[in-house]
């Protein structure tokens, strides 16, 4: 009895692993653009759910399958960012922040209407073949699962390098800390506000992707998909790195549990009731200091 | 008088009489309905324009509170048989109680942080209301609703399950939050409000409790939200919660932005126009989307201010005569 048990709620951490490896790729992309832009990218769901029609029609009209669909469809992504930032963020860059946040939402309103238009109002699952179970000691992981979870890592990983090793990723870090001394230093702020935006949005539609496989791209899904990404932020930190991963795996866990033993009806509630509650007691995030 | 101040005054008394005789000059009922809809719509922009326009903070819960206040009339009415007329102001009783428990710690927060939180509220009551499903009903929704009962007056009876006899309920009670609205913003709450809007640290400085302005204007949006949801259910007397979602939130941003924030006109404008706009250009659902994402882009850019202030402009401009000789 007590080992179902411990096996029950070892399954759902694993679950909410593999769901919480999405919210981080998602938050990854927020977290940048606040720390660098001070935006709250509404936006960012849609492009995510963006990304997650454009791998279904790659695999479906190329023939490709999960993974090759995905790496198209990124770069396609990157430059959606660039232009979003070029034609709907810079210009209001020196306004009142509230009025980049109406163009999020206004954003929104229009990748959500553009994926209806281009790809249909049906929900798809993006076909793949990694359907075999692997068990370890009583515990069942879908071969699809680990792969989303090892992408993840990946993905985490290269972007870390970029940061932390190449001189762009010294310039975002340096606009990121204070954008009016890494412009008297001579730091291409236009160049960085692009590749922010680039990386922000591959990484989006690398999340749209998988959450296309693991479960199904629809329209509204965007919506749902970018307040947990900032629940996420809100849970580790608004513009903080770690924070979103360390956020983005609680998210996911707590609402797989949440699912599994209280209400799966009110699982979404439950994570947007744990962001309120983090946000007007720890404001400063899980991993903030005080 | 000032010229400008006599401009305005037969202005709205032109306003006046096209806004009375409307149901004899609409003769497609169709537009008829579409102009209570924008009403309704005033009734929740002039809140939000009151906590995003004039205290600068954005709200993304109007549409959440507009379903609490048609469920609880609604539920009211239908369940326990409550006359219409008694549970429709309990409506925004509801939402301002529930408003102000909520409010006092997210008010808290600034900015960005406000936005979101608001936004997870509108998602939460979404989510209850499709999901308690012994009380709401769940996505099959309450029908049946009633509407209010006739009103009897020295002159003779009115009935509101006439189109006609709605839409004057409506826009009496557009008008009365119009005019409530204009009270407060030019009384020392408004200035207040203001204050806070422009620059928040100074005004607390200057030794004002800033928090209970906010939590004024965050009260009262949510309260004029409910009582709108309540009009809207009793006008359609059928409700689920798909009208009471994120959406619903946006349009009353969408409306305060492209009338004009911080502008009482503004919100009357831009209601109309979000709900108008789309019958006008005749786009299909799809296309709604995007033209609507596009408008609130182009005007965020290209006329912050809003509608109305660029007309007051235009009004205001003068061709310039050089003085010099």
């Amino acid at each position: 009895m007590g080992g179902a048990m411990i096996i029950e709620v070892a399954q759902q951490i694993f679950n909410g692993i593999v769901i919480g490896s999405v919210y981080v790729l998602i938050a990854l992309g927020l977290t940048v653009i606040f720390g660098i832009f001070g935006i709250a990218h509404f936006a960012h769901g849609s492009v995510a759910m963006f990304g997650g029609y454009l791998t279904f029609y790659l695999t479906q009209r190329f023939g490709l399958s999960l993974f090759p669909g995905m790496a198209i469809a990124m770069p396609i992504g990157a430059l959606l960012g660039i232009l979003i930032e070029r034609l709907a963020y810079r210009p209001v860059r020196d306004d009142p922040h509230i009025n980049a946040f109406i163009i999020a939402l206004g954003l929104t309103m229009l990748i959500e209407g553009a994926d209806l238009l281009l790809f249909g109002a049906d929900q798809v699952v993006i076909p793949s073949s990694y359907r075999s179970v692997i068990n370890i000691a009583g515990l069942a992981m879908v071969e699809l699962r680990i792969y989303v979870v090892l992408t993840t890592c990946a993905l985490i990983a290269a972007m870390t390098v970029l940061l932390s090793s190449t001189r762009t990723g010294k310039a975002v870090r340096a606009v990121a800390q204070n954008r009016s001394a890494a412009i008297l230093m001579g730091v291409d702020v236009e160049w960085v506000s692009m590749v922010v935006f680039a990386i922000s949005s591959a990484l989006g539609i690398a999340a749209g992707a998988l959450i296309g496989a693991l479960f199904a791209v629809a329209p509204g899904v965007g919506e749902g998909l970018v307040v947990k990404g900032f629940a996420v932020l809100i849970l580790g930190g608004l513009g903080s790195i770690p924070g979103a991963i360390v956020g983005g795996i609680v998210l996911g866990v707590s609402e797989t549990l949440a699912a599994g033993f209280i209400s799966s009806a009110y699982k979404d509630g439950i994570a947007f009731l744990v962001m309120i509650l983090v946000l007007l007691f720890r404001p400063e995030g899980l991993l903030g200091k005080r | 008088m000032t010229k400008s101040n006599i401009a305005i005054a037969v202005g709205a008394c032109v306003l006046g009489i096209v806004l009375l005789a409307l149901p004899s000059i609409l003769t497609v009922p169709y537009f008829l309905h579409l102009t209570i809809l924008s009403l309704i719509l005033v009734i929740v922009a002039q809140g939000q324009n009151l906590v995003q326009g004039y205290t600068g903070y954005v709200s993304i819960a109007q549409g959440g509170f507009m379903g609490i206040g048609a469920y609880c009339s609604a539920l009211l009415s239908v369940k326990s048989g409550l006359p219409v007329w008694l549970s429709l102001p309990l409506a925004p009783i509801v939402c301002s109680i529930l408003a102000l428990a909520v409010g006092y710690p997210t008010l808290r927060v600034k900015g960005h942080y406000f936005a979101i939180v608001t936004l997870a509220y509108n998602m939460v009551i979404f989510i209850v209301l499709l999901n308690f499903t012994s009380l709401t009903g769940g996505e099959a929704g309450i029908p049946n609703i009633p509407c209010m009962e006739n009103l009897r007056l020295p002159w003779g009876e009115i009935s509101f399950t006439t189109r006609t006899g709605y839409y004057y309920l409506v826009l009496v009670v557009a008008a009365a939050v119009t005019i409530f609205c204009a009270l407060v913003v030019h009384s020392r709450i408004g200035r207040v409000m203001i204050a806070i809007r422009q620059n928040e640290a100074l005004a607390e400085a200057v030794g004002v409790a800033t928090w209970r302005f906010k939590l004024f204007s965050f009260v009262a949006s949510a309260s004029l939200a409910g009582l709108a949801g309540a009009l809207y259910a009793h006008f359609t007397r059928f409700i689920n919660p798909t009208p009471f979602g994120v959406d619903q939130s946006l349009n009353a941003i969408l409306a305060v932005i492209l009338g004009g924030s911080g502008t009482l006109a503004g919100p009357v404008v831009g209601a109309f126009t979000v709900i108008f706009l789309p019958e006008y250009l005749r786009i299909a659902e799809t296309y709604r989307l995007i033209a609507y994402g596009l408008i609130l882009v182009l005007t965020t850019i290209f006329m912050p201010r809003g509608i109305v202030r660029i007309a007051s402009q235009i009004a205001r401009w003068r061709p310039k005569v050089s003085t010099r000789q």
